[in-house]
């Protein structure tokens, strides 16, 4: 890389293992900040483990992640992560607004109510993604994309910078999709971190600055042009170890590029 | 019969102002607990823990006799083993949840059964089974008042923790939220009040009282706080219409408060203006009116 970059969030050796077989193997990374990285490759690559690691949701076997100096998990309020949408009941008794002021949640002791400043962030947060008119809407009222747009408004009432996005393109039609490539852009404009574990290539070709290539381990990581090349592609889908050990499972789940 | 001998009359009698007292803590505790059962999807499991404390009061009743106490502290114990055992369960193996908790209930039921069929006493058990709020004690005012106070407390103080980590566990367990423990703790409070509920309702139909007054409030509410209002409101008017409908008809009191907010439910089942089924019905016949006369 040329450019003068910092990076906020670093991988020095990083394994995970689930059970015997390494979901994450000796990952070494650099996530530059306030840019937009994709993180790409075949299923079973470990991106969401790559994720919830960051979270400290998966015991490291070797190496460290840090943010800055610290451990991640002295710095979760930093950072937002978005799981992949079909987790929700839609049907649960919520409002919109509720939704995002559950945003504001993990800052709030247990015995504390909400003050001024958490409902400017709500309203702030409400008024970024334009869903204010949908405020006070059940959540089943809306459409795919507007459903995703009330959990990103979520994050941001957190008041996260680092943002951990799980599939987000997942489901979402045409319109949908450059809506929230138009919300990342501009986050990204704002000086965000944004971390986007994904399968479209062209997407990530397209929007993202940064990308990093796993397949267990990192095949290439960095500017997207420099790490989305035929050899890199090819190595990380075709190449390498097979991630399911039955060949039919994975002759039917890996995504070719074009 | 005016209706001063319908609902006034019978709560001249000290055995139905106990009753009415029991039902009105067990209500409060029923209409919070409630909601959040059936929004985490627990509605059976709650069913299956109230089976699970019948060996927990067996074993109780083989050691000490018939204290009141022990057969609770035994019947809230065995609840609480199988609570915690079926939640470790579904986290460290594959099974889930629902399986776990379905088979170790009928393995603790079973138990249950054997031993009293060993003790070879005649114990009334058909009261724990079904009830009697009619012979409501002190000391079961007592335990289901300890069991409100601290439903409501836990409610006061975690109710932000219950809400998210019921709503999206992922984003609780991602902000840094003990997502294990809030579950755990809640299935405690659910035992907890399943055994303060013996006496008045029993073991089989206790949880009526938890579930019917929060799917009826389900069907009418599309906010959580309006939710956990109405239910317990629900609770309060069905359990002492129950009661009342026990003493007039003369039949076991778990089942009159049942059959009441059972028909409470049905009827909203059948009529709520936005999820009932004569909306869907009326919805779904205008839509095949509509392509009928739609011109070609």
């Amino acid at each position: 890389m040329t450019d003068a970059t910092h990076s906020i969030l670093r991988f020095r050796e990083v394994t995970v293992s689930y059970g015997r077989h390494p979901a994450l193997s000796h990952v070494s990374a650099s996530i530059v900040c306030g840019s937009s990285t994709a993180i790409l490759g075949p299923n079973g690559a470990g991106k969401s483990t790559f994720l919830r690691a960051i979270l400290g949701w998966h015991p490291l076997q070797t190496g460290e992640i840090r943010i800055g100096d610290s451990h991640t998990h002295h710095l979760l309020p930093r950072l937002a992560y978005l799981p992949q949408r079909q987790a929700i009941d839609w049907d649960f008794p919520i409002t919109v607004r509720e939704v995002v002021e559950q945003g504001r949640y993990p800052s709030l002791r247990w015995f504390e109510r909400f003050k001024q400043h958490d409902h400017e962030c709500v309203d702030r947060a409400l008024a970024e993604l334009d869903i204010e008119a949908l405020a006070s809407r059940q959540i089943r009222m809306l459409s795919g994309g507007q459903q995703q747009r009330v959990f990103l408004a979520r994050a941001l009432a957190q008041g996260a910078d680092i943002f951990l996005l799980d599939e987000p393109f997942a489901g979402l039609d045409l319109h949908a999709t450059e809506e929230l490539i138009h919300i990342l852009r501009a986050w990204e404009a704002q000086g965000r971190t944004v971390l986007a574990a994904m399968h479209e290539l062209p997407l990530a070709r397209a929007h993202f600055r940064h990308a990093l290539l796993l397949n267990t381990s990192v095949i290439a990581c960095g500017q997207v042009d420099a790490v989305l090349t035929d050899a890199n592609i090819d190595l990380a889908y075709r190449g390498g170890h097979c991630a399911h050990e039955d060949p039919l499972r994975s002759a039917r789940t890996a995504h070719f590029p074009q | 019969m005016t209706a001063q001998q319908l609902f006034i009359e019978p709560f001249s009698f000290g055995f139905m102002q106990r009753g009415a007292l029991s039902v009105v803590l067990l209500s409060i505790t029923g209409g919070l607990l409630g909601p959040i059962l059936i929004l985490r999807r627990l509605a059976l499991m709650g069913d299956a823990l109230s089976h699970s404390l019948l060996p927990g009061i067996a074993f109780a009743y083989l050691l000490f006799g018939a204290n009141l106490l022990a057969l609770f502290l035994g019947g809230l114990f065995a609840g609480l083993i199988t609570a915690a055992a079926s939640a470790l369960l579904s986290r460290m193996t594959r099974v889930k949840e629902d399986a776990a908790f379905g088979s170790l209930f009928v393995i603790f039921f079973a138990v249950g059964i054997a031993l009293i069929s060993a003790m070879k006493t005649r114990v009334d058990f058909m009261q724990f089974l079904f009830g009697n709020v009619l012979a409501v004690g002190s000391r079961d005012l007592a335990l289901a008042g300890f069991a409100c106070v601290l439903t409501a407390a836990v409610f006061g103080i975690f109710h932000r923790s219950v809400f998210l980590e019921t709503f999206d566990p992922i984003f609780f367990r991602a902000t840094g939220g003990r997502g294990g423990l809030t579950h755990v703790g809640l299935l405690c409070l659910v035992a907890l009040n399943l055994v303060a509920a013996l006496q008045a309702m029993g073991v089989v139909l206790a949880l009526g009282l938890f579930l019917l007054p929060a799917v009826t409030a389900y069907l009418w509410c599309d906010r959580l706080r309006h939710l956990l209002a109405v239910s317990v409101a629900v609770a309060l008017i069905g359990s002492l219409l129950g009661i009342l409908l026990s003493y007039h008809a003369n039949v076991p009191s778990g089942a009159g408060i049942v059959l009441t907010l059972g028909a409470g439910f049905i009827l909203s089942a059948i009529g709520s203006p936005r999820h009932g089924v004569l909306v869907r019905l009326r919805a779904n016949r205008g839509e095949v009116r509509r392509i009928l006369h739609t011109p070609e």
